[in-house]
């Protein structure tokens, strides 16, 4: 009995850390889109940037200090260049049909992609862990990295929910998405107040990036493997949600941990996730927490 | 002073740099060597090429590879008085762009011959349309026997120069049995050449240690291919089963964050559960000193363990290095080079790029190789018997990564398939659903069950 425990205690930390994972990389995009109804498809672009940056700041000055100091370069790159992407492509699509906004942000991902691979090459990269520990919990051993992406997970939820509903700033996003024009009349500067939501857009992507750099090979794909899981998240979780995308996270991390696990399910693991995507888009074309759009 | 009024200056800086771009790049034009080679006209090999995506680890190192051919081949006078140019076309490691790519590459730009792609699933895909268009297709990575055997698949254009899966699976499961070890967990990618190389695998293993026990159920020995780069939940089923040895064919950015992954939940993972894995040098050099020691590894052609009284691959080795900021080649550099040298051979002594032409020179016919030994086409599948190398992963003096410590060159011609085998397969004698050639099974075929 004791073992099986264990044994559901080891499944649900690893279905925990992919589902940490999985927010860390969904969060920005769930926030964009929550406040300027923008499906950015250059997000995974942003956290790939992220991801290069960090590995080439901490090769250079070392796994420890090295990876938070290239943690915080990568998240001030990308927040700037999340700036420029929003004055030079979406302030030019913002209201337009989503798939004006989709091949906008789509073909700023291909010159990323493009940009990157001429910088970085072609071939991956790795960084060791700046936490390189683990812990045993009786016969099975966690990594401390794992750990610490859930924390870490846990603190970028809470902090864009304390920005969103406990800031002014905040408060404006919520009532740009509600009625941007009578608040604009109330002397907010909406357009300034646009750059700025999608550049903390930008920085959470690159913090995803940094954040999961030491744990995988980074190369100039990895746009793309993230992009599809973060958008099924969203989309169950409901676009432009926070706690949609923390539920999303967890509900896509666990059926992936524990499909694994029986024999039965395990051949079919990814594909549950993909199954409850199309449920909620049937039951519930809004997401589970998503509001219905105006 | 001024000599020039500055408005005019930018168009004669702009000329000045236009002029001497195009006298470099018509210095760069000419044939290496000392003497010029004039040649007919140009012709295109094409190579659909993983540049993005899961494997474009091993797309880089092939395309670097056949453009050193490439330059090789027209030094010596090009193939039947033509200059060879190659045509590489990013596919993303997907199937539907590798298709895209082989039709665009025959259709418009008139390849004469086609290097495999990479994965078994893109290969199965473009070998029919390389067979219908009489398109040669040299194939040095994509390896699953299902290519050049089963009925429904095989092309008379297609040509294997690398330890196809039954081979790699065999060399696998003796290497994995003759570790003395009775529980073991499997982990590989679901699509053609992950179940075809571990069935062979299993069935090796199995015959050389009958009482084994593979403590994961067949159901999940499986994981998507390209999958989630998070691999906890296959670490955590490893962790609660407790296997004296994991076997996996898991490769390139899949087995580099498994191997991360792994590291991070225990550094002592590898040792508590020791792994037989293929590896190609390109996974040993990404992960450098972070790679496990204790390894026990099948590989397809390392260079470090080919370069003894081999001048023939010391040269190439020299000259890639040279050419690719110190790089060193990976297998499939080495496997790929050999490659596109073999069908220019073959092309020269055919004097024709007419596909059956050229592959009544290879067919049969014994080529030198980068390997260090000749290799031999065996007519009746197409099918080079060229060898695998095993052994243990240990730290290098000489390399910035681990190499194979006591390694084994094993031959080609103790790891091909039985010609009998070959030939039921091939007569469609060892279907699982009778009359349907895609569910053949070596372990089906008569003179398997009989041995």
């Amino acid at each position: 009995m004791e073992s099986e425990l264990a044994k559901l205690l080891l499944f649900t930390v690893g279905g925990l850390a992919n589902a940490a994972y999985l927010f860390i990389v969904a969060a920005g995009l769930s926030l964009v889109f929550g406040a300027l109804r923008v499906i950015n498809m250059a997000h995974g672009s942003l956290y790939m940037i992220a991801a290069f940056v960090t590995v080439v700041i901490a090769n250079q000055l070392g796994a420890g200090l090295g990876f938070w100091a290239g943690l915080l370069v990568a998240v001030a790159v990308t927040g700037a260049i999340g700036a420029v992407i929003e004055v030079l492509v979406l302030r030019r699509v913002y209201g337009r049909e989503h798939l004006v906004q989709l091949l906008g942000t789509y073909a700023v991902s291909l010159v990323v992609a493009g940009a990157v691979r001429i910088v970085f090459g072609a071939n991956y990269r790795t960084v060791a862990s700046p936490i390189p520990g683990n812990i045993y919990v009786g016969t099975y051993s966690y990594a401390d990295y794992s750990l610490f992406m859930i924390a870490a997970a846990i603190v970028i939820a809470a902090g864009v929910w304390a920005m969103l509903y406990r800031t002014n700033l905040g408060r404006n996003i919520r009532a740009a998405v509600s009625d941007p024009d009578l608040l604009n009349a109330t002397g907010v500067n909406v357009t300034r107040l646009y750059t700025t939501v999608f550049v903390i857009g930008a920085a959470l992507a690159g913090l995803g990036g940094s954040i999961v750099a030491p744990s995988q090979a980074i190369a100039s794909s990895i746009d793309t493997d993230v992009l599809v899981l973060a958008f099924a998240i969203s989309v169950i979780g409901g676009l432009g949600s926070i706690v949609g995308s923390a539920v999303g996270s967890l509900i896509v991390g666990l059926v992936v941990s524990f499909g694994i696990l029986i024999p039965a399910t395990s051949p079919y693991s990814l594909a549950f996730v993909f199954i409850i995507m199309a449920a909620v888009l049937i039951i519930r074309p809004r997401g589970l927490f998503g509001l219905p759009e105006n | 002073m001024n000599l020039v009024p500055r408005i005019v200056r930018p168009r004669f800086w702009l000329g000045l740099v236009m002029a001497a771009t195009m006298i470099v790049a018509a210095c760069g034009s000419q044939p290496s060597g000392n003497q010029a080679v004039t040649f007919k006209g140009t012709k295109k090999v094409g190579y659909s090429a993983p540049l993005t995506g899961q494997s474009a680890l091993y797309g880089h190192a092939v395309s670097q590879a056949l453009n050193l051919a490439a330059d090789d081949i027209n030094a010596k006078g090009g193939v039947n008085g033509y200059k060879i140019e190659m045509d590489i076309q990013d596919d993303g490691t997907t199937v539907p762009q590798a298709v895209t790519n082989t039709k665009s590459m025959i259709l418009q730009d008139n390849v004469v011959a086609l290097m495999g792609s990479v994965t078994s699933a893109q290969c199965l895909a473009e070998s029919p349309i390389a067979k219908q268009n009489k398109i040669i297709t040299i194939d040095a990575t994509c390896n699953s026997w299902q290519l050049t055997m089963e009925s429904d698949v095989v092309s008379p254009y297609w040509v294997s120069i690398v330890p196809n899966t039954y081979m790699e699976g065999t060399a696998a499961g003796r290497l994995a049995a003759s570790l003395n070890v009775s529980k073991i967990f499997i982990v590989s990618p679901k699509y053609l050449f992950g179940i075809s190389e571990t069935n062979a695998f299993v069935a090796a293993l199995k015959k050389a240690n009958p009482s084994v026990q593979i403590v994961n159920d067949p159901s999940t020995w499986y994981v998507p291919f390209p999958t989630n780069p998070r691999w906890d939940s296959t670490i955590n089923a490893i962790q609660a089963d407790k296997p004296d040895l994991v076997y996996s064919n898991i490769f390139a950015a899949d087995q580099i964050n498994f191997v991360k992954q792994a590291l991070a939940v225990d550094p002592q993972f590898f040792v508590k559960y020791p792994m037989t894995t293929l590896v190609s040098v390109d996974e040993l050099n990404t992960l450098g000193s972070q790679y496990p020691l204790g390894m026990h590894a099948y590989m397809r052609a390392p260079f470090f363990a080919l370069q003894n009284n081999n001048p023939r691959l010391t040269d190439f080795i020299t000259r890639y290095r040279a050419k690719y900021n110190g790089e060193y080649p990976s297998d499939w550099a080495v496997m790929d080079y050999d490659a596109f040298t073999l069908w220019a051979q073959a092309a020269n002594t055919a004097k024709s790029f007419d596909a059956d032409q050229v592959v009544k020179q290879i067919s049969g016919h014994s080529f030198d190789s980068l390997r260090g030994y000749k290799i031999t086409i065996r007519p009746n599948e197409l099918q080079a018997n060229v060898g695998e190398t095993v052994g243990t992963t240990a730290s290098s003096s000489t390399y910035p990564f681990p190499v194979l410590k006591d390694s084994v060159n094993l031959k080609g011609d103790d790891l091909m398939m039985p010609l009998q085998m070959v030939n039921e397969i091939k007569g469609d004698q060892c279907d699982k659903t009778a009359g349907q050639p895609n569910t053949a099974n070596f372990a089906l075929c008569p003179s398997w069950k009989a041995s």
